[in-house]
């Protein structure tokens, strides 16, 4: 306040000296009219009163400027730091002023004001960021964020923590060389990302069962994946993953799943045996037996070839789950593959009563398939639809192009049908429909099976049943054509690699 | 299966531990015209593949003293002698994938025994030549 003071004292004195000054020219003028030109006293008086009144104009005039400069420099600096106005320079603090000291004491205050102002916002930029961080460090799922070329931009402590990697080893890398994760569908991360980009503004997805192996020991690790797509996102983030740990609870299906499977592979050898001593019997006994022996024979076969499938069923779910079934699409005719499973069937029927009748279209195109496993599709409904049918019944297999130049394959019987309610669980693993309790026996693994290869191949499998008149099930899959374009290769001499064994340059199955 | 006449009989070497799969696989390879030899130990199969003129070689990979990847080493990489014989790998054995590209760029067929049957075996080694 002293300046404050002192800046009053200094007005003080300025209206002192000018009203000294008015008082001294008003006795200057009348000491110059008397003395000097000795004047009339009416004379004199009237120079008086002139010098008065223009000392009363010119002085008010000369020192209000001198008054308000600290004002007006004050003023100034006010509009200096001012966001809202610009060009305004600095005061000029050097020139002698009035109140001098007042204003640089309260400029100074006012720049420090500014600069705090400043801080205080720079602070609160820097403490948005340190939300995020924070927000994104302590949040308890894995989160990684991506840029529009897949590079890494941003990793979570706890994505570091379950990748066993360090944030900097992570970050600018290619999010495909840091994680290598493999999907139970087609319908992979990279596929739906790619398609994002190609099509969307953002788009949103989630997988199951997503498997990385991490760390020296590349322990297995699984979890649910959920990602972001925007497209342009001002901060460069183009997608987001977070990952929700299940290693455990998948990692105790994968175990009671890969018991069932050891020990089912334990039964492949005697089944195995069992097929080739029953085959070695036929032949030495062809010609030998007939009625009710014979009959035996082809049950007993029948019932083998049943054990090998169902083998195959269990073997081929656990490797479905453990993402391990491999496919290897190849041109093929399509009406030899069904042929050659409504052949190995006929036995079944034939026992059974069940007549099967073949329809295919003749200008079916060729479809881009796995053999094995497409035989082993067919073979499995159509196991199933002679299962449910009675003696005397017909099971239909269909075979025709849809107007969408897919090829659909129809199996149709008229047995016991499927309850409405059960229909949608159908193809789930282990479901059974309640008509299987009764003298049927199955494992509920065809279907879902099924399920997995027709979706694995690019196709879709569906169902239509009314309970008491019978189940229609259908799936439709690739024509070679459209497939040809994915095959880098156009010749059609690919090693087969699927689950069930290879031969270069060959086919077992052609024979 | 009629024995294949007025042709020489292809000679097929089965290097298997098994006695019942290999009882099998005689029966209906000899029934179909093939002379047949069994072994049951990898290095007298390694053996016999190098000092005799096999069509086709049946090699199973879990065999005593040394295992059938080990057989395929010796009789398909460098330096191995040049044998006309196809390997074919006959097994049950669930590979590891990058096993199984070893024995991919190795033999010339691999066959899950569980998937055949014997008849099945012949008809697919008929077509190979």
């Amino acid at each position: 306040m002293d300046h404050l003071e002192r800046f009053v004292t200094q007005v003080k004195a300025q209206l002192f000296v000018m009203l000294l000054l008015n008082n001294v020219l008003v006795l200057a003028a009348w000491w110059v009219g008397q003395e000097v030109f000795a004047l009339d006293p009416l004379l004199v008086l009237a120079a008086m009163g002139a010098v008065a009144l223009l000392s009363l104009i010119l002085i008010p005039l000369l020192s209000a400027k001198f008054i308000t400069e600290p004002t007006r420099l004050i003023w100034q600096a006010i509009l200096h730091i001012s966001p809202d106005v610009a060009n305004v320079p600095a005061p000029d603090l050097s020139k002698p002023v009035l109140g001098r000291e007042l204003v640089t004491y309260l400029t100074s205050h006012i720049y420090q004001l500014a600069s705090v102002v400043d801080s205080l916002e720079t602070d609160s930029s820097q403490h948005a960021d340190l939300t995020k961080n924070f927000v994104a460090n302590s949040m308890p799922l894995p989160l990684m964020i991506l840029d529009k070329n897949q590079t890494i931009l941003f990793v979570n402590a706890a994505m570091c923590g379950y990748l066993e990697r360090e944030a900097g080893d992570i970050i600018g890398q290619n999010v495909y060389s840091v994680l290598d994760m493999s999907f139970s569908s087609p319908q992979t991360f990279d596929a739906w990302l790619e398609q994002a980009r190609a099509s969307e503004v953002s788009a949103s997805k989630s997988w199951e069962r997503v498997r990385i192996d991490v760390g020296d020991y590349r322990r297995r690790k699984q979890f649910d994946l959920a990602a972001h797509y925007s497209h342009d996102n001002p901060e460069g983030f183009e997608t987001m993953l977070i990952f929700f740990d299940h290693t455990e609870r998948y990692g105790q299906d994968d175990q009671a799943l890969s018991f069932v499977a050891l020990a089912v592979h334990e039964l492949r050898v005697p089944v195995t045996l069992l097929r080739g001593y029953i085959e070695a019997l036929e032949e030495e006994l062809e010609g030998k037996i007939d009625g009710e022996a014979a009959d035996f024979m082809r049950k007993m076969s029948a019932a083998a070839q049943s054990l090998s499938v169902f083998i195959n069923n269990m073997l081929n779910v656990a490797r479905v789950e453990n993402n391990q079934l491999v496919l290897k699409l190849r041109e093929e005719r399509w009406p030899d593959i069904i042929q050659t499973a409504v052949n190995d069937l006929s036995l079944r029927a034939k026992i059974q009563g069940v007549e099967v009748v073949t329809q295919i279209d003749r200008d079916l195109p060729t479809v881009g398939v796995d053999r094995v496993s497409m035989y082993e599709v067919i073979i499995n409904l159509l196991d199933n639809a002679i299962k449910y049918s009675s003696k005397g019944q017909k099971v239909i297999i269909r075979s025709q192009r849809t107007p969408d130049g897919m090829v659909e394959t129809i199996i149709e019987d008229n047995g016991v049908g499927i309850p409405a309610n059960v229909v949608p669980n159908l193809f789930e693993k282990f479901y059974r429909s309640h008509r299987s309790r009764g003298q049927v026996g199955g494992t509920g693994l065809g279907l879902y099976l099924c399920k997995s290869i027709v979706e694995a191949h690019g196709g879709k499998i569906w169902v239509r049943s009314q309970e008491g008149q019978g189940s229609t099930f259908g799936f439709t899959i690739l024509p070679y054509t459209s497939l040809a374009d994915e095959q880098k290769t156009g010749d059609n001499k690919d090693i087969i690699r699927g689950a069930h064994g290879w031969i270069k340059n060959h086919s077992l199955y052609s024979s | 299966m009629e024995p294949q006449q007025n042709q020489p009989r292809r000679k097929v070497l089965i290097i298997e531990d098994e006695y019942f799969i290999s009882e099998l696989y005689v029966r209906a390879l000899t029934r179909a015209g093939y002379d047949v030899t069994v072994e049951v130990d990898g290095q007298k199969g390694l053996e016999l593949a190098k000092t005799n003129q096999y069509d086709i070689i049946l090699l199973d990979l879990m065999i005593p003293t040394i295992t059938g990847m080990e057989v395929l080493r010796q009789l398909r990489g460098q330096g191995a002698p040049k044998l006309k014989a196809k390997i074919v790998i006959t097994t049950n054995l669930e590979q590891r994938e990058e096993l199984r590209a070893d024995i991919e760029a190795q033999a010339d067929a691999y066959l899950v025994k569980a998937e055949i049957t014997p008849r099945e075996l012949v008809n697919f080694l008929n077509t190979i030549k």
